[in-house]
């Protein structure tokens, strides 16, 4: 009986050891949890400034002006051909060898 | 239940002398007591059950401590925060909008907003000095008014500042001036989408447009510190592409006919998506007022107007329905008409008889009226009510302004709406309208949010196939034919068609001949359209360019030429399918 008391106690004891171990374990988890979360929303902050500023640099009335300086101009409907018109080439000599 | 006498702990083995009678709910264990005390106490049983009833009661506490053990681990831990400090959540997290493409038109960022603490502060006048010159927007009368109470701990100054600014504030080392951060709407395109997105308050709660909307559909999170939105982006169906191109065509017009304001919009007239929704000058939404302004109001949705002959499309297409006419019917346009004592004339009269479609490409007023009469004003109405200008138009940018329609209808409404005068609608809805004489006749209800994959069209049916095709061919020939009003809105390859419409503006009462709303609906290509394009320029000026005329063949055809030129390569590659040659 008296044994089993002993082994109780320092199972009792053991187990309140464990318990507060594992308690500030958690807490030290949980810390840095929370730390981690705030430098992820930090991040996703520094994240959004970056979006705005890449979308606002590449609007396009800023790209417009720097396109046509570079000779670019909108595409036109001259410059599309239909597959059929590809084959047959612009004089109908390219064509000859393919097959549709 | 009975009376028994009491037996006490303190009374064991005693016999009760003067028992007080009490209550005794069970009586098997009193049955049990009794036979204890008879036997002089079984003292062996009683603490082997005082051992059990012990055993019980702590285990049961244990059992409570677990439980709620249990209880507190599988809690979210957030849970308890968020209660105390739900009060004070003021702000709103929104998600990003995006264009079709996924371009970013609006999003959240976190930035510094400056307050003052002024019960720490040493010297008002340093800080109202110093601060002003970081700050210049700050006055330093408005700094010292600010700070002024030393009681208080807590003063906004600026919300919503640069990081920059705030790390020169922060540099300048002044006790009293301290940052909070917070959510404020970016808008990275500028005017170029404001009228359609809207804008927030300084609370980042929505209150115009497409803000609004998503506030109102519950798309936005209340929010107690600058947290980002988690949720999806808002993708809507403008393009920014064609926004740009757009923006770009009606700034051009304005310039070359040095008209006074421009709208225009873009629709795919098969799922009703807005492509492009642009009303120049525009308004910027990080500044609200602007869109209050007159001269910068989004004329396209909240402005209304009497748009003139482009109404001959609802006309034309209202005849043919009704079978009154067919294409190749004559009319008699060669005297004026006469409707309740008024005499109606075209500004160049025909001196023959015009078909059906040649009212339409020569744009006849008296031949509109004509056709409008054959079937009278009800008629008229209730085809205008069809096409939905009963109403104003709803999208998600907001409602759009009522349609004035004449107060009374009798003969000379029926003429002077059948050529698009007497009734003031807003362009956006006027293209609403003409989305179904070309689509193939049913109603689509117009949106500014992409349509999902394989999304199919449940609108109820306006007009038949038979008048659809009688208009495409109608619209198609005043603007392939050089005796078209809309010729100059051709563009080799693309099949282009449309109708003019040049309305006069009604100034102090009188139409000011001079003063003009030039419009052209378009729609490309001609014999299945995809899409619809309408533009309004408002009081066009006569120049060299268009030999000094400001009707809408000379202003807003050449526009639309220009417009679709452009827009063509940036649409869905199926309607570049006919090559320029052919």
């Amino acid at each position: 009986m008296r044994g089993l008391i002993v082994i109780a106690v320092l199972l009792m004891v053991g187990s309140a050891v464990a318990l507060f171990a594992i308690n500030y374990e958690t807490r030290r988890i949980a810390g840095d949890v929370s730390r981690k979360e705030d430098a992820l929303e930090k991040l996703r902050a520094d994240i959004a400034v970056y979006k705005a500023e890449r979308a606002h640099l590449s609007r396009p009335e800023r790209i417009a002006p720097f396109a046509r300086n570079l000779g670019l101009r909108p595409a036109r409907q001259s410059q599309y051909q239909s597959p059929a018109g590809l084959l047959a080439g612009p004089d109908g000599r390219l064509g000859q060898g393919a097959t549709p | 239940m009975r009376l028994v006498p009491r037996s006490s702990k303190r009374a064991q083995g005693a016999t009760p002398v003067e028992a007080r009678p009490v209550v005794v709910i069970s009586p098997g264990l009193n049955h049990r007591a009794r036979g204890r005390d008879q036997n002089g106490g079984q003292r062996k049983p009683r603490l082997r059950l005082r051992a059990t009833l012990s055993l019980v009661a702590v285990g049961a506490g244990f059992m409570l401590i677990a439980g709620q053990l249990l209880r507190l681990a599988s809690l979210h831990e957030d849970a308890p925060q968020a209660a105390i400090s739900k009060p004070l959540a003021t702000a709103f997290s929104r998600p990003d909008i995006v264009d079709r493409n996924g371009r970013l038109l609006a999003n959240d960022v976190v930035i510094p907003s400056l307050y003052a603490d002024p019960s720490v502060m040493l010297d008002i006048d340093e800080v109202a000095h110093e601060l002003s010159a970081v700050i210049p927007s700050l006055s330093q009368a408005f700094i010292r008014e600010a700070v002024q109470d030393r009681s208080r701990q807590f003063v906004w100054l600026k919300r919503g500042i640069s990081p920059s600014t705030a790390r020169a504030v922060h540099e300048l080392g002044l006790p009293g001036l301290a940052f909070q951060y917070e959510l404020k709407r970016a808008y990275p395109a500028g005017r170029l989408v404001g009228h359609t997105l809207g804008f927030v308050n300084v609370d980042n709660h929505g209150l115009a447009g497409i803000e609004r909307f998503l506030d109102e559909t519950n798309q936005t999170d209340p929010v107690y510190s600058p947290k980002l939105s988690h949720r999806k982006p808002v993708q809507l169906s403008l393009d920014l592409s064609v926004q740009h191109a757009l923006h770009d065509v009606l700034g051009d017009a304005k310039r070359r006919y040095k008209a006074e304001a421009a709208a225009g919009v873009v629709i795919d007239v098969r799922t009703g998506e807005i492509l492009a929704a642009v009303s120049t000058p525009g308004a910027d939404p990080l500044v609200p007022q602007e869109a209050e302004t007159p001269e910068r109001a989004d004329r396209l949705r909240s402005g209304v107007f009497e748009l003139g002959s482009i109404f001959k499309l609802f006309t034309l297409a209202d005849a043919l329905e009704r079978k009154a006419v067919t294409p190749d019917m004559s009319i008699d346009v060669t005297r004026p008409l006469v409707a309740d004592g008024h005499v109606i004339r075209d500004p160049h009269p025909s001196p023959r008889p015009l078909t059906v479609s040649q009212v339409f490409t020569k744009s006849s007023n008296v031949g509109a009226g004509v056709l409008a009469l054959s079937g009278g004003a009800a008629a008229q109405q209730a085809f205008l009510a069809k096409l939905g200008f009963d109403k104003p138009l709803r999208t998600e940018a907001g409602r759009g302004a009522f349609p004035q329609l004449p107060r009374r209808w009798n003969a000379i409404e029926t003429v002077t709406v059948s050529y698009g005068h007497g009734l003031a609608v807003a362009p956006l809805q006027f293209a609403a309208a003409a989305v179904p004489i070309v689509n193939g006749g049913t109603r689509v209800p117009l949106t500014f949010f992409k349509r999902p994959a394989g999304w199919t069209n449940t609108g109820p049916r306006v007009v038949s196939r038979e008048t659809v095709t009688a208009m495409r061919k109608m619209m198609r020939a005043n603007v392939a034919s050089k005796a078209g009003t809309g010729w100059r809105a051709d563009v080799p390859g693309l099949d282009v068609g449309g109708k003019t419409g040049t309305a006069e503006i009604a100034v102090n009462g009188r139409y000011d001949p001079d003063a003009v709303i030039s419009s052209f609906v378009g729609a490309f290509p001609m014999d299945e359209p995809r899409t619809l394009t309408l533009l309004s320029l408002f009081r066009p000026q006569p120049t060299r360019e268009t030999g000094g005329k400001i009707s809408a063949g000379v202003t807003a055809a050449p526009a639309t030429a220009r417009l679709i030129e452009r827009i063509a390569p940036l649409l869905p590659t199926e309607l570049l399918r006919k090559p320029a040659n052919d």
